[in-house]
Formats: C-alpha cells, sequence, structure tokens
C-alpha cells in the first residue's frame, strides 16, 4: 500500500515538476506576466515615454542643457563656483570625470530606452489578435519610431560629421535583443537603418487616428482611457514623417527631406498643426502659450518640467541663468533689422523673452497660470517652424528657392518685412529665433560644419571643427567586427 | 527574550528527568548477577564496560579483571553492556537465566565511522567505495580547536580553504568564503548577488542546510564529518556538487541508560596587530613636513599660521604625546560555550535532549555574538518501521562595531586622545579660514565610537528533520525524509546625529536608523530506495534510487528613518521622516529544484570496485530553455591489498588505487537572472497613466555552469598503521562558465548573467602521517602528520567576453586581476618595473618588448605573480602517553606572490587628503631623495599617482602556528568520587603566530586574534 502511495506521489510530483518549477518573481514583474495583455504592451510603450523625460534625456541633457551649452546657446561664465563644470563643457573639453561621466549617462539611457523598444518589437510579433482598435500597428509603429529617433539623435552627438566622412564608424545599431554587442557601423549605415524602421513605422502608423480626428489634445469626459488621443504627445504618423524630414536632410537626401517637410506642411494646413493664434502670444496678453502649443508636432509630456525652468532659466535664481548673450539677442536675433532678420515685434521674442532689470530672460517653459494644463507639461521635440525650415533649405539647389516658405513662416511670427534673398547666415538665425532652447542649434551647426553663434561678435564663436563636434564614443563600448 | 528561552528549554529537560527518574523507582526486590566481560576473539579480560539496565539509571562498570557485579530489582528487562569500539550486546534478564550472564563476549565493531563513508544519502564502506573522501570525528575537529567546524576542517584537511579575509580579519560575524579544490566560478558575482558560487553544498543530517547553520552548530553536537571531494563521491548532489560538499551528522542518542553530558569551551581573544607598522609621532610630523603640509609659498599669512602648527606638534611630541589609537577599540575577548546532552532509552524509543548556548566577544568591543540552540533527538522503532526526528530551535543575537578598525590605525599619533578637561572632543583637528571659507578638520574616532549608535541583529529559527525507514527485507529499504526550515532576521542600526557623517546635513536629517527584517522558509523532501546484498560471497552489489524536492524562499523587508534629534533618544518613533527619495526596500526571492537520482556500487570479491552515478535536475534559476540536466559519474577502484598475492605480506594493510570522472554543476546562482524582469516608473506618470520598464534583462539561453572533473588517487596505510598516505591528482574544466558580465552600455543593460569560456584547474593533494611510536594498546602513540596541496587553474576560450572587466581592472587603483585566455584567475597583472631611476627618481618601467620607458603603458601589462601558492598545507604531530594528549598543528604556504597595499597605499600613493591619516613606517624610510638615490621608493609627495607595477608584488611564504593544544583524560577512581563517568580537559592555542616574508597590514576593518581555549568533557 505504502508502495503505491509513493509511486502515486511521485507521478503527481513528476508531471507537475515543470509547472512547479516555474517560478514568477513576486516583488517584480515578469515578461510573460506583463506581456500577455494589451494594457501591458500600452504601459511599456509608455514606460519609455516617460523615460524619455530623465534628465540624461530630454528631460535635461538632450533639449536645454547639454546639448544646448555645446550649441553655443547660453552665456556661460568662467567662474566654477558659479558655472560648475559647464566652463570645461563650453570649451568642448569633454574628457573630465564629470562630462565623461554625463555622455555616457545619456549613452546608456538611450540604448536601455532602445532594448524597451526591441522588447516591445520583439514580443509584439504575431499577437496581432490581442489587439483592439489599431493597437497593434500603434503601438509597434510608435516602437519602431522611438528606436530610430534614439539611434538618430545619439548618431548626431557621438557619429562623425557626415558632411565630411560619411563612412566613419559611428555607433552601433541595435534592431533586436541580443546577448553580445553589435558592431559599430559607418554613419551611413545607420542612417539608412533609422530610415527604414521609420518608413516601416510610417507604414504602421497610416491608419493613426490623427490624421482624421487631429490631435485631440484634451481628456474624454467619459474618462476612458487617452491611449489613443493626445497625438501630439506621441510619435504620431506626422511626427514619423517629420524625424524622415530631419534625418533625410542630415543624411543629404534634400529631395526626400523636401517631401516629407512638406507633407506635414500640407497637413498642418488642413488644421492638424494650425499656427498659434497671436491672441494666445501678443498684445496685453499675461499668460501666453510660450510654446505655440498647437505648432508642436510631438512633445514629450513632463509633469516635472517647472523644474527645468526653476533650474536653468529662472531670473530669480542665485547662481547662474542660462540666457543669450545680449549683444546677440539685441542686435541680430530679435533686433538689426532687414540686415539679420531680426525684429523686437517677433512673436517669440516678445512670448518667450521677459526683461527683468537690464536683462532679458528666456521664459519657453515658464509655466502657463492656470496650473494642470497640459501645455506646462510639454517639452517639444519637433515642431512645424522646423518642417519649414526644413523644406525652405531643400526646396531648390540655392537657399532662395525657399524664400516664399521662409516668409510665410516670419508672417507667421508678425513679421511684416519679407526677407528678399536667404542665406545660410539668416538661416542659422531662424533656427536660433524658431528652436532656441530645444536642443537642435548644436546639430544644425555640426551637419553644416560651421562655426558655432554663440556671440555676437564673430572673434567669440568657437570655430568648426572635429573636436567640437565630435563627442568621444564611452568607455567600455568596444569595436566588433561584423 | 534570551533568559525566557533558556528557561523554556531547562524546563523541558527538567521534565524529561522526572519521568525517567519516576520509572526506575517502581522495584524494589533485587537479585545480583555476576559474570565476566571478555573480547570475542582475543578472550582478554575487558575492564571498564559499562553495564545497565536499558531504559534506567541502574548500572555499573567491570573492573581491572573484567569483572562484574550488579544488584538489580527482580522483574524481566534488557540488560545492555557497552564499551567504546565494541558492538553493544543486549541481554534479556527473565528472573531465571542469571547463567547466561557469567560470560559476556563483545565483538569489535567491524565498522569505526572513519571506516565508513557517509554521503548524506547513503553510506557505504570506505575500503569499498571509489570516490575521494575523508572522514573526521568529533575528536578528530576538538583536537584542534574548539572555534567552528569550518575552523578545525581547514587544518585537517588539506582541500578545504578558508580564504583569509584582510578587511574582515576574526570579525566573530563574518562568514567566511571558503572552497573545496579550489574556485571553479568566476569571482565577482558574490558582490553581485551575495551567494558565493564557490560555496561548497552544506547538509545537516542528510539536508542541504546553510553555511551559517554550520557556522552556529555547537561543535559539541557534531559527531562527524565528510568531506566529498571528487565526482563520483559528489555526484549524488548532480548539479549542486560541483563545489564539494560537506556532509555534517549530528549526534545519534545511544541505546541505554540515561546519560548526561556537559561540554564546556572557555576562551580567550586576543588581537594581533604584528602585521602593523604604524609610524609614531615624530616619524608622523617628519614626513608630513617633508611632504610640504607645513609649506605654503604662495601665502604668507598662512605659512605662519602653519609654521606655529608645525610648531605647536613639535611641542607636543616632546612633551611626550604618542598616542597609540590601535588599542583603543580592543579588549580581550572572553568566549564561553555549554552543550548539556540528555540521552538514553531502550529498544523500541531513544531520545535526546541538548542544550547549547554560546556566547563569543569579539577583540574589537562592541563586537560579538551569542547562541542559543535547544535540540530533541527521538528515534522510534517498531517492527520494520523506524521514524526518527530532529527538532532543533535556535536563537543569535549578533552586535558590530559602528566604527572601522582603520579609522582607528588612520589617527595621527600626535593628537591626543582626550582635551585638557578629560573629555572626548569631536575633532582632532579642525581649521576654518573665514575669508575663503576653506575648511579642513580630522574627526575623531572615539568621538563616533562613544555615540549612541550600534548595528544589531538577531534570529530565531527553527529546523525539523523527519526520517521515515522501512525495512522492507534484510537487504531493502525505503526511506521518506522531509524537513523544513524556518527563520526570522532582524537587524537595526543607528548612526547617532550628532555622528561627523552628517555635519553637513541640515538638522532635520541627522542621524540615521534602518531596520531590515528578514525571512526564510525551507522544506525539502526525499524518497529514496536502498538495496545491498552480497552474492555468492564474491558480488557485492549496492544500489540507491531517489527523488528529492526542495524549496527556498527568502523574503527581505527593511526601511531607513533619518532626523534624529538627540543622540540618547535612538527609538524610531524620535525620526524625523525618511531620507529624501527614501523608499521601503522588499526582495523576494524563490529557488525550486527537483532531481531523481540513481546510485550503484559493484565490488568483486572486495578487490575490483566500480560506482556510478547518474542525476537529472531541474531548477527554477536556469532558463526555460535549459531547465534539466543531467549528471554522471563513475568511480573504478582496485583494492592491491585484497589480492592473492598480497596476502603474505606484513608491510601492507592498504594499498588502493582509485579513479573517478563525472559532470556536477552549480546552482549558486540569482534566482532570476535568467528572466526579464520590469518594475514601474514610479517617479512619473502622465495623462496615458502609469509607464514600465525594463529592469532586468534575463538570458533565457543561460545554460548550467558543470564542471568536469577527473580524479586519481591511492590511499595507503603500511607497517601495522604506522604510515598511512592518501594521494589524489584531478583535473577538472568548468565549461561554461558563468558570469555576470559587464557589457557595454550599447547593450542597454549594465551587465548581463552569460556563459563564457572556461577554466581548467589541475591540482595535486596529499596526506601522510607516519607514527614512529604505535602502541594502540597501551595508549602511547606519537604521529607526525603533513598535508598539503597544490593547484593551478587557468581560463581558456574566454576571448573577448570580459574585456569590460579588464578595462574596469586596468583604470581602477589597485585591480589586479585580468581574465584572458591561458591566464590564470588568481595571477596578479601589472607593468613590470625597473625601480626607481637614481638620477631622477622616476619609476623606470620595462615594457612588453624589453625596453626601458618612464610612461606608464597599460599595453604593457603582464603577468607579475600569482597569489595562489605553489604549496600549502599543514605539518603537525599529535603525542599520546596513556590519558595525556599533545597536538601541535603549523600552516606553511610557499610560493606565493602579493600584491602589497601597504605599500602601495601607505607608503607610496599617499595623496593630499591622506596626508592627515596616519602611515606605513615605510613611507618616511628608504624613499628616494637627492641624497638616497638607491631608494626602493619614489621620493615623497603628495600629488604624483603611483601605477600598479611589479615593485609591489612580493613572494610571499608563511609559517603560522594555527594550532597548539594538550589534554588530559582524567582516570576512572577519580572521576567517580566527582560523580562523574568520564572527564577530559584540553587547552587549545589558535593562530599564535604568524611569521611571514611580506610585511603587509591585515585585518583592516577588524583585526585577527589569537585564541587561547581551554574545553571540558564530562559525563555523568
Amino acid at each position: 500500500m505504502k508502495n503505491k502511495i509513493l509511486i502515486l506521489l511521485c507521478c503527481i510530483l513528476l508531471s507537475n515538476c515543470d509547472k512547479w518549477l516555474d517560478i514568477k518573481p513576486y516583488d517584480q514583474i515578469s515578461e510573460e506576466e506583463l506581456l500577455k495583455t494589451e494594457e501591458g504592451f500600452q504601459k511599456l510603450l509608455n514606460g519609455i515615454y516617460i523615460e524619455l523625460n530623465r534628465e540624461e534625456l530630454y528631460g535635461q541633457s538632450l533639449s536645454v542643457e547639454m546639448v544646448e551649452i555645446m550649441g553655443g546657446v547660453y552665456e556661460i561664465g568662467d567662474d566654477s563656483n558659479v558655472w560648475g563644470n559647464y566652463s570645461d563643457l563650453k570649451r568642448y573639453d569633454f574628457g573630465t570625470e564629470y562630462w565623461r561621466n554625463r555622455f555616457t549617462a545619456t549613452w546608456n539611457k538611450a540604448y536601455a530606452l532602445i532594448l524597451n523598444c526591441n522588447k516591445i518589437l520583439e514580443n509584439i510579433e504575431g499577437k496581432e489578435d490581442m489587439f483592439t482598435q489599431g493597437g497593434y500597428d500603434i503601438i509597434r509603429g510608435e516602437a519602431l519610431a522611438l528606436r530610430a529617433m534614439l539611434h538618430f539623435d545619439i548618431l548626431r552627438l557621438f557619429g562623425p560629421v557626415y558632411s565630411k566622412t560619411p563612412e566613419a564608424k559611428s555607433i552601433p545599431y541595435y534592431t533586436h535583443r541580443t546577448n553580445t554587442p553589435e558592431p559599430q557601423l559607418p554613419a551611413s549605415e545607420v542612417l539608412n537603418l533609422i530610415v527604414t524602421d521609420l518608413k516601416e513605422a510610417l507604414i504602421a502608423l497610416k491608419d493613426d487616428p490623427i490624421i482624421t480626428e487631429g490631435t485631440m489634445m484634451s481628456s474624454l469626459d467619459n474618462g476612458q482611457s487617452n491611449f489613443y488621443r493626445y497625438r501630439a504627445l506621441r510619435l504620431n504618423y506626422y511626427a514619423v514623417e517629420g524625424l524622415l524630414a530631419r534625418v533625410e536632410l542630415y543624411a543629404g537626401n534634400r529631395a526626400e527631406a523636401y517631401k516629407h517637410a512638406f507633407d506635414v506642411i500640407a497637413a498642418a494646413d488642413r488644421g492638424i498643426f494650425p499656427f498659434v493664434d497671436s491672441r494666445l502670444v501678443i498684445g496685453s496678453v499675461t499668460d501666453p502659450d510660450r510654446i505655440f502649443s498647437s505648432e508642436v508636432i510631438f512633445a514629450l509630456t513632463n509633469t516635472q518640467r517647472v523644474k527645468i525652468f526653476n533650474n536653468f532659466f529662472d531670473p530669480k535664481r542665485t547662481t547662474f541663468t542660462f540666457k543669450m548673450e545680449s549683444n546677440l539677442l539685441n542686435d541680430k536675433i530679435f533686433g538689426g533689422g532687414s540686415v539679420t532678420g531680426g525684429y523686437q515685434d517677433d512673436f517669440r521674442n516678445r512670448a518667450i523673452w521677459n526683461a527683468s532689470g537690464s536683462n532679458r530672460f528666456f521664459f519657453k517653459y515658464a509655466d502657463m497660470a492656470e496650473p494642470g494644463r497640459i501645455e506646462n507639461t510639454m517639452i517639444p521635440m519637433l515642431r512645424l517652424g522646423e518642417m519649414y525650415l526644413i523644406a525652405a533649405e531643400c526646396k531648390g539647389d540655392n537657399l532662395n528657392a525657399g524664400l516664399s516658405l521662409i516668409n510665410l513662416l516670419r508672417s507667421k511670427r508678425g513679421i511684416k518685412a519679407d526677407y528678399n534673398h536667404f542665406d545660410e547666415t539668416l538661416l542659422k538665425y531662424e533656427y536660433i529665433r524658431e528652436l532656441y532652447g530645444e536642443g537642435q542649434l548644436f546639430f544644425l551647426y555640426k551637419r553644416l560644419y560651421s562655426d558655432i553663434i554663440r556671440s555676437a561678435s564673430d572673434k567669440d564663436n568657437p570655430k568648426a571643427s572635429q573636436n567640437i563636434f565630435v563627442v568621444p564614443l564611452p568607455e567600455g563600448e568596444i569595436e566588433v567586427e561584423k | 527574550m534570551l533568559c525566557g528561552k533558556l528557561m523554556q528549554m531547562a524546563a523541558f529537560l527538567c521534565l524529561a528527568f522526572s519521568v525517567e527518574s519516576v520509572r526506575a523507582q517502581q522495584k524494589n526486590k533485587f537479585v545480583i548477577l555476576h559474570g565476566k566481560i571478555v573480547d570475542a576473539t582475543t578472550k582478554d579480560a575487558m575492564p571498564g564496560v559499562t553495564v545497565v539496565i536499558e531504559g534506567s539509571t541502574v548500572g555499573t562498570t567491570s573492573d581491572a579483571d573484567g569483572n562484574y557485579t550488579l544488584k538489580v530489582p527482580s522483574g524481566i528487562y534488557n540488560l545492555l553492556f557497552s564499551f567504546l569500539g565494541y558492538e553493544p550486546v543486549v541481554k534479556k534478564f527473565n528472573g531465571q537465566n542469571r547463567k547466561e550472564f557469567e560470560t559476556i563476549k563483545l565483538v569489535q565493531s567491524a565498522m569505526e565511522l572513519e571506516d565508513v563513508v557517509v554521503t548524506g544519502v547513503y553510506q557505504r564502506k570506505k575500503e569499498s567505495f571509489t570516490g575521494s573522501t575523508t572522514t573526521f570525528k568529533n575528536s578528530d575537529l576538538k583536537s584542534v580547536g574548539t572555534q567552528s567546524v569550518l575552523q578545525s576542517l581547514r587544518t585537517l584537511d588539506p582541500s578545504f580553504k578558508i580564504a583569509d579575509n584582510a578587511l574582515a580579519g576574526s570579525n566573530p560575524n563574518r562568514l567566511p568564503d571558503f572552497e573545496i579544490r579550489g574556485k571553479n566560478s568566476v569571482i565577482g558575482l558574490k558582490e553581485e548577488y551575495g551567494t558565493d558560487p564557490n560555496q561548497p553544498l552544506f547538509i545537516l543530517d542528510g539536508f542541504e542546510t546553510t553555511l551559517e547553520t554550520i557556522m552556529n552548530l555547537n561543535l559539541n553536537r557534531i559527531a562527524s564529518v565528510t568531506l566529498l571531494k571528487d565526482a563520483a563521491s559528489t555526484a549524488i548532489y548532480g548539479s549542486k556538487a560541483s563545489n564539494g560538499v560537506v556532509v555534517v551528522e549530528t549526534k545519534v542518542p545511544e541505546r541505554g541508560r540515561l546519560q548526561l553530558s556537559y561540554k564546556g569551551d572557555f576562551g580567550v581573544d586576543i588581537a594581533d596587530l604584528s602585521d602593523y607598522n604604524l609610524m609614531n609621532a615624530a616619524e608622523k610630523l617628519e614626513f608630513e613636513t617633508r611632504a610640504g603640509v607645513y609649506t605654503d609659498r604662495n601665502d604668507i599669512n598662512n605659512q605662519m599660521r602653519l609654521d606655529a602648527l608645525r610648531n605647536e606638534r613639535l611641542k607636543q611630541i616632546a612633551r611626550g604625546v604618542d598616542t597609540y589609537w590601535l588599542s583603543e577599540p580592543l579588549r580581550t575577548g572572553f568566549t564561553h560555550k555549554h552543550n548539556i546532552y540528555a540521552e538514553g532509552g531502550e529498544e523500541k524509543i531513544r531520545y535526546g535532549l541538548g542544550l547549547s548556548y554560546g556566547q563569543v566577544e569579539g577583540v574589537m568591543k562592541n563586537s560579538g555574538r551569542e547562541t542559543v540552540e535547544g535540540n530533541i533527538d527521538l528515534i522510534y522503532r517498531t517492527g520494520k518501521l523506524q521514524f526518527s526526528n530532529k527538532f532543533m530551535l535556535n536563537y543569535q543575537k549578533t552586535q558590530d562595531p559602528t566604527v572601522s578598525f582603520a579609522e582607528y590605525a588612520n589617527a595621527n599619533p600626535y593628537y591626543q586622545k582626550y582635551n585638557a578637561n578629560g573629555k572626548i572632543d569631536k575633532y582632532l583637528y579642525y581649521y576654518h579660514n573665514d575669508p575663503t571659507g576653506e575648511t579642513d578638520m580630522v574627526s575623531n574616532p572615539l568621538w563616533n565610537a562613544h555615540l549612541n549608535n550600534y548595528d544589531k541583529g538577531e534570529s530565531t529559527g527553527f529546523t525539523n528533520n523527519f526520517i521515515l525507514e522501512w525495512f522492507v527485507m534484510k537487504d531493502f529499504r525505503l526511506r521518506a525524509k522531509f524537513g523544513i526550515t524556518h527563520s526570522n532576521t532582524t537587524n537595526d542600526a543607528r548612526i547617532s546625529p550628532l555622528h561627523t557623517d552628517f555635519d553637513d546635513m541640515k538638522e532635520t536629517e541627522k542621524g540615521l536608523y534602518s531596520h531590515s527584517l528578514n525571512k526564510r522558509n525551507n522544506y525539502e523532501g526525499d524518497f529514496t530506495a536502498t538495496y545491498g546484498r552480497v552474492f555468492g560471497e564474491k558480488h557485492t552489489v549496492n544500489a540507491v534510487a531517489g527523488f528529492n524536492f526542495n524549496s527556498m524562499k527568502s523574503v527581505t523587508n527593511g526601511y531607513k528613518a533619518n532626523g534624529f534629534t538627540e543622540d540618547q533618544f535612538d527609538a524610531p518613533s524620535f525620526a524625523n521622516g525618511y531620507p529624501e527619495g527614501g523608499k521601503s526596500k522588499y526582495f523576494e526571492t524563490q529557488t525550486r529544484a527537483v532531481s531523481f537520482f540513481i546510485n550503484g556500487g559493484y565490488a568483486y570479491d572486495n578487490r575490483y570496485l566500480l560506482d556510478f552515478n547518474y542525476r537529472a535536475d531541474g531548477a527554477s534559476m536556469f532558463g526555460t530553455n535549459n531547465r534539466f540536466r543531467n549528471t554522471w559519474s563513475v568511480g573504478l577502484g582496485w583494492n592491491i591489498h585484497n589480492e592473492k598475492f598480497m596476502k603474505n605480506q606484513k608491510t601492507f594493510q592498504m594499498l588502493k588505487l582509485r579513479a573517478s570522472a563525472g559532470n556536477p554543476g552549480n546552482q549558486n546562482f540569482s534566482a532570476y537572472q535568467a528572466f526579464s524582469t520590469y518594475i514601474f516608473n514610479g517617479w512619473m506618470t502622465n495623462i496615458f497613466g502609469t509607464g514600465l520598464i525594463l529592469n532586468q534583462l534575463g538570458n533565457e539561453d543561460l545554460a548550467w555552469q558543470e564542471t568536469i572533473n577527473y580524479n586519481v588517487g591511492t590511499d595507503v596505510s603500511m607497517w601495522g598503521n604506522r604510515i598511512n598516505l592518501t594521494f589524489d591528482y584531478y583535473w577538472k574544466i568548468t565549461d561554461p562558465l558563468l558570469a555576470v558580465i559587464t557589457t557595454p552600455g550599447s547593450m542597454g543593460t549594465p551587465s548581463l548573467a552569460m556563459n563564457a569560456g572556461q577554466q581548467k584547474t589541475k591540482g595535486l593533494e596529499f596526506t601522510l602521517r607516519i607514527s614512529p611510536i604505535y602502541r594502540p594498546h597501551d595508549r602511547i602513540n606519537w604521529t607526525l602528520s603533513f598535508n598539503g596541496t597544490h593547484s593551478k587553474a587557468k581560463y581558456a576560450k574566454i576571448g573577448d567576453a570580459f574585456s569590460s572587466l579588464n578595462d574596469a581592472g586596468k583604470l581602477s587603483l589597485s585591480g589586479t586581476t585580468r581574465y584572458y585566455d591561458g591566464g590564470s584567475p588568481t595571477a596578479i597583472w601589472g607593468v613590470r618595473s625597473a625601480g626607481i631611476d637614481p638620477a631622477t627618481g622616476r619609476e623606470l618601467f620595462i615594457k612588453k618588448n624589453g625596453t626601458y620607458s618612464f610612461d606608464y603603458d597599460l599595453n604593457d601589462e603582464v603577468v607579475l605573480g600569482d597569489t595562489n601558492p605553489k604549496l600549502e598545507g599543514v605539518f603537525g604531530t599529535t603525542f599520546y602517553y596513556k590519558r595525556f594528549s599533545l597536538g601541535a598543528y603549523f600552516r606553511y604556504s610557499l610560493g606565493a606572490q602579493i600584491f602589497n597595499d601597504a605599500l602601495f597605499q601607505k607608503v607610496e600613493n599617499i595623496s593630499t587628503g591622506d596626508i592627515f591619516n596616519n602611515q606605513d613606517k615605510r613611507a618616511l624610510y628608504d624613499r628616494w631623495s637627492p641624497d638616497n638615490r638607491e631608494a626602493y621608493f619614489k621620493g615623497i609627495s603628495l600629488v604624483q599617482k603611483t601605477d600598479k607595477s611589479s615593485r609591489f608584488v612580493m613572494d610571499e611564504n608563511y609559517i603560522s602556528g594555527e594550532s597548539f593544544s594538550v589534554g588530559y583524560e582524567f582516570t576512572q577512581p577519580f572521576i567517580k568520587k566527582l560523580g562523574l563517568s568520564a572527564l577530559t580537559l584540553q587547552a587549545t592555542i589558535n593562530e599564535a603566530f604568524r611569521v611571514s616574508s611580506v610585511k603587509n597590514e591585515r585585518g583592516i576593518e577588524y583585526p585577527f586574534a589569537r585564541t587561547v581555549s581551554v574545553s571540558i568533557l564530562a559525563t555523568f
């Protein structure tokens, strides 16, 4: 009898062994558990968007701080008691321990999120049936676009000056989760992969509700999920097109860049991204929409955005405050008239630059008065103005071919005097006016291999060189043969 | 708390005794039995044999002629005759058969403990077993020391190594790192997960247990320890066995009258500071002066201040100030351990009740360990069934010092401990320059030590192991085992708000209290069938088959609180809040494993031996793609001494050759490293709700680490056991290695558990015992023993897998471990140095191609030495004369190299920050200067960085007095007067001295200790 019980026991145990050995962690969430529902994928995707707001990425380093200092955007002093490590970065001294760590942190965080994208893409494969309302395509498309966008910004920061050495070894491109490092590819190959990913994303997002419904920047009253709303806070169809325009221009494919930029402009014209209403930004407006939120094609939503203003731009700060050199501001950017295209009446001047004492301060990231507004959380990543700038630059062989586009943009900024010619200097000034404090200017100078505009006097402007444009790869990145 | 537990256990014991005495008093008529007890083979009279009525306290012992007389109450009962080394005889007295008691013959035990191999799953006769094992009895273990079973094993077996911990010294609460036959896994994993992948498996009474349990176990409770080393002996534990197995058996209650024994150990620990070589006050000031501490060429005011400061210090030194800080945190530690065991029983039921108490005082103040252990052993046998149950209840209390020993070693000797008022100042030196805001300060270690800080732990737990055996037939047996262990450990640490660590913090954030609670629940079950039979007198067959499952779960939960206002009030309720961003911590790990195993042994005529094992293991921590794995082993043996042609010789009593091969594996890895896991990014939510991101990237393809293990060995015993030799040669290949590898950031994860490459180890070990005087019958015996081990390991096929670890090692201040194909895991890597250039005082390096250069180039790194000694072991002697015994054991280590950290960090590489700490004397002498051009060390400088070069790699040979003991066993008439049946006293000195060819600081955070102890063994 006992024998039989024993044998029976053994049998039960045997058949249940595998199940018994399958332990799911309790204090963490296992992949299997998370990715067995649509909500799990949604949460993982949202997790990536949230994480983009980290200081290492667009919460600071790649938006208002590190990369902008490299772009000569702010006037930085030399007193280390006030400016800390910023003086080193101003001199493009990337090798100090502090900045080496900062660049490494940005690199690591970007690739960590790329791995998260790859986790989504790998796990979503073949699970179409689990999703409703086209969620499969939206999540897959956005994950592809996020992967491309992160690689692109890492390439722009650590890669070569593309116009000079497009075949130079740059960064690895991860299209799947692996246990072994991927090789560092030539920049041209990385750009090809970025374009491939973005084009695939574009196909996946062809039914994005933004195309028919617009950005839907409000919540429904019935408390339903916002997952398919607030499209401008996610990498929507047009954001992917906008990214493609930006990438193709960086790669020197001007015709492609023009095509994609123009697609976005056309959508904007259909009312999806209307130009900012002048009543919201000028006149006796005390509470302007400083980020021109209706024009934003893609922004991050960061509930702690106020820290950006408090930590860097607030005139009340006791140590440093980030702002433009006043001569540059007054004589070139929002002054200088027809020579520089700078006018005080420019909406971007009146809405964003506030005087305090004898200085003028940058208020783009200051909150609007009404608390809880979605605008107060937005960190712009891609805006309509840049599409106009790209289209203008790429319309013809000569910059003058884009004159009408640039004048249209300027008229929407309240500038009555049209340009009668357009050149690279004016283009750079337009970029400064439009994208100041948004992390794009360093990449502009690197693309054009142009001196960095930091000051009104040319002698104070850093000269274009490999040393200032190329950030060394983090330690620990190893050469792997293909 | 502690008292309550002691009381409970004592009450339990009393109750058990009173039941016994009531039984014994029931009868009142008496019969007198007498007779003679003789050895069954020699027919010699046997004195000192115990004769008792089973299950009672009525008994006697035989006299010098082997005669006994016992007055017994009339009735029917069993009489038990027992003597050490003989099979006990039980005879039934029915009131009529007095004749049968006139001559009692005792037969020598066929199997002495050392003749049996106990694997925890099955037992085999050592002579017919092919594995490489060693067994030690309690008396062997106790003869070399009383600290812990592990310390004793280290002295007795060369393959059992405990790594000297240069940081933690002799901290009684620090669990040692140790290994059997070297490391098979990549170092660095322990730091990552807290589990040591090189730790052997521990089996206590047939159940898997933890290192901590073995450490806490009162040595007096242990009956025997068996080390299983090669594949043939360990493979029964399959994928857990590649690091070797330590099988510990506790005592089983003896049948017979109720017997009470007391064992006590009393010890004294004294710190061993002989490795410290610190400057005195005058030397330190001279050193600082030469280093330019008192010179400021840019600021005349500051120069004046510095002059005044130096003069003040000079004056103090002249006055005789030369503070010896090292003695301050130290004390003489007293250790006492007690064990009471009551045992007895009759044919059907046997019982044992034990109570142990131990208190260990560390050599640092506020450092100690207290353990209480109660155990109940019950064995009940009825017909063919036997039930045994071992229950153990334990309690530990630990306390650690809150100020590291290093802080005392750092304090300058020209400072005084107390100020003029005899009070302790917070700072030994404090300077604040108002205009510049520059502040320099040196905090007083006594200040932090005198505050109301603590770091204590408390743990309670129980283990219950139940075994049911069914003796189906004479040679077939079934066994079911089930064991359960539970423990709760709490740790509380508190740092007073007045601690100098909090100087820069806001008032509301000072002080820190941390609390953590760990709960462990393990259970294990096992079914085995055992068969053993001799066919046709020549074919011996043994077979064991079984199934085993176990589960371990550990949950840790804790929090920190800060913002205490007062030193005195330390309850967490006085906290102001939690550290910024602090949240409660919670970790849970659970692992499960199942296995099926078969073991078989066949011996032909006890000459040709064969053993084999097969085991299939499944474990939850391995990737779903690699969940089960098979382990096998085969062992062969040849007992040459049993061959016909050896029958007529007297030289060899034993001559055995054995060989084995197998592939045991390793499960000492983190529970979830094969799984990808996600966590909420709780720092922000948005309009879309919450989000999750990847927390850990798992590796589903992770393969089990396994070690192919080959062993050949011989056991020789010659000239009537006067010469004993055991020799083993082994080679092992661990393939694949499993390691947590630092990955390039672009892989999206900082590290990943991976399989990479192999490690190959070759080694030999031997134990030789020679007895010039060997007269066991007279109890006169002089033995010399010598054991040693040599091993060599190297990596293969690892390629670039560890390049990030190599790069990190190159850039670190003193990391000398590298991972290259062909390199040894214990090699010291660095750049060769040609010494200090007499002309310039700069270090001259030797490049890879042999040319000289002043430039330090990391690409010139070569192997400079190996920390693994060429030969190490223990030699010693024991001498028994009648009841008197002497023992001395010396540890030796030859041919190792070490990287001398004291020279590297306390002689050179003294930075502007370190100058305020006391330094090694050598920092002052033998330094290069224009007057001393042939110096070994660079000139004194605060800014010069010294790189890792061969100048700091030194040959280390040492000898240490590991154990000296003297013992005496008291004679019968004397102890009878004391009411005892046996009494033994022994005194031991451990770690009496250490002579080394290298002077290097050891015991940085906690000093090493020398131990003197006395132990008493009394049986009532």
